[in-house]
């Protein structure tokens, strides 16, 4: 098991009612780990619209998980 | 350089960084809360930042700017928290020795912090309602 915090943005923030969870997971990557955060909230997006980062830098979902990470997840920008 | 800021931007003292004697032309963009959006009368606006990694990235663009135009200076600031009909959300002010790279690497800095810069904007309209706004 692996002890990660997850933050959520934007309008993720709202669909997951929270801004951070922190979690004890299985999952090896980003992408099985949006999987499972998925079950909890149905009207989330699919991940082609989403970005992720690891530790305040962006990566890939396929990037692998390691005990301790912060996960971010993040809807389509809209500043400016 | 990039900055978010939560406080309002002064405009004065970016432009005074971004002037040099090196430079003949200078490019500057000022985006303002409007006081409507898609069809919506705007209240008020909040703007979210991931911080951290927004200025991660914006830096990134300053520094692509930089490598992609021949420019002097550049600057970039963005605002968060919560902003009224008028205020000022974004700051680019570029510097250069003519004007053609300058005008260039203004709008390609505005552009790429628009698409990229992990900054989330929330309305308030003046029917109640409020909701994120999707990137046009």
């Amino acid at each position: 098991m692996k002890k990660i915090n997850v933050l959520f943005f934007g309008k993720l923030k709202e669909l997951w009612n929270t801004n951070k969870l922190s979690l004890e997971i299985q999952c090896n990557d980003v992408d099985s780990l949006y999987s499972e955060l998925l079950k909890t909230a149905s009207e989330a997006p699919h991940k082609q619209s989403i970005k992720v980062a690891i530790n305040d830098e962006f990566v890939e979902w396929d990037s692998s998980i390691n005990n301790g990470d912060t996960i971010a997840f993040l809807p389509p920008a809209s500043g400016g | 350089m990039f900055r978010i800021s939560d406080k309002a931007i002064n405009e004065i003292e970016l432009k005074s960084q971004t002037l040099d004697p090196s430079a003949g032309g200078f490019a500057c963009f000022e985006g303002w809360v409007r006081n409507h959006n898609q069809g919506k009368d705007v209240q008020k606006l909040a703007y979210e930042a991931y911080t951290k990694l927004a200025i991660k990235e914006g830096n990134k663009i300053i520094k692509e700017a930089h490598e992609k135009y021949e420019i002097t200076k550049a600057f970039c600031t963005h605002r968060v928290g919560l902003l009224s009909i008028g205020d000022m959300a974004v700051w680019v002010g570029v510097s250069a020795a003519h004007r053609d790279a300058a005008f260039k690497a203004c709008r390609y800095i505005l552009d790429q912090v628009k698409s990229r810069v992990p900054i989330w904007k929330n309305e308030s309209w003046t029917d109640g309602e409020s909701g994120w706004v999707e990137q046009e």
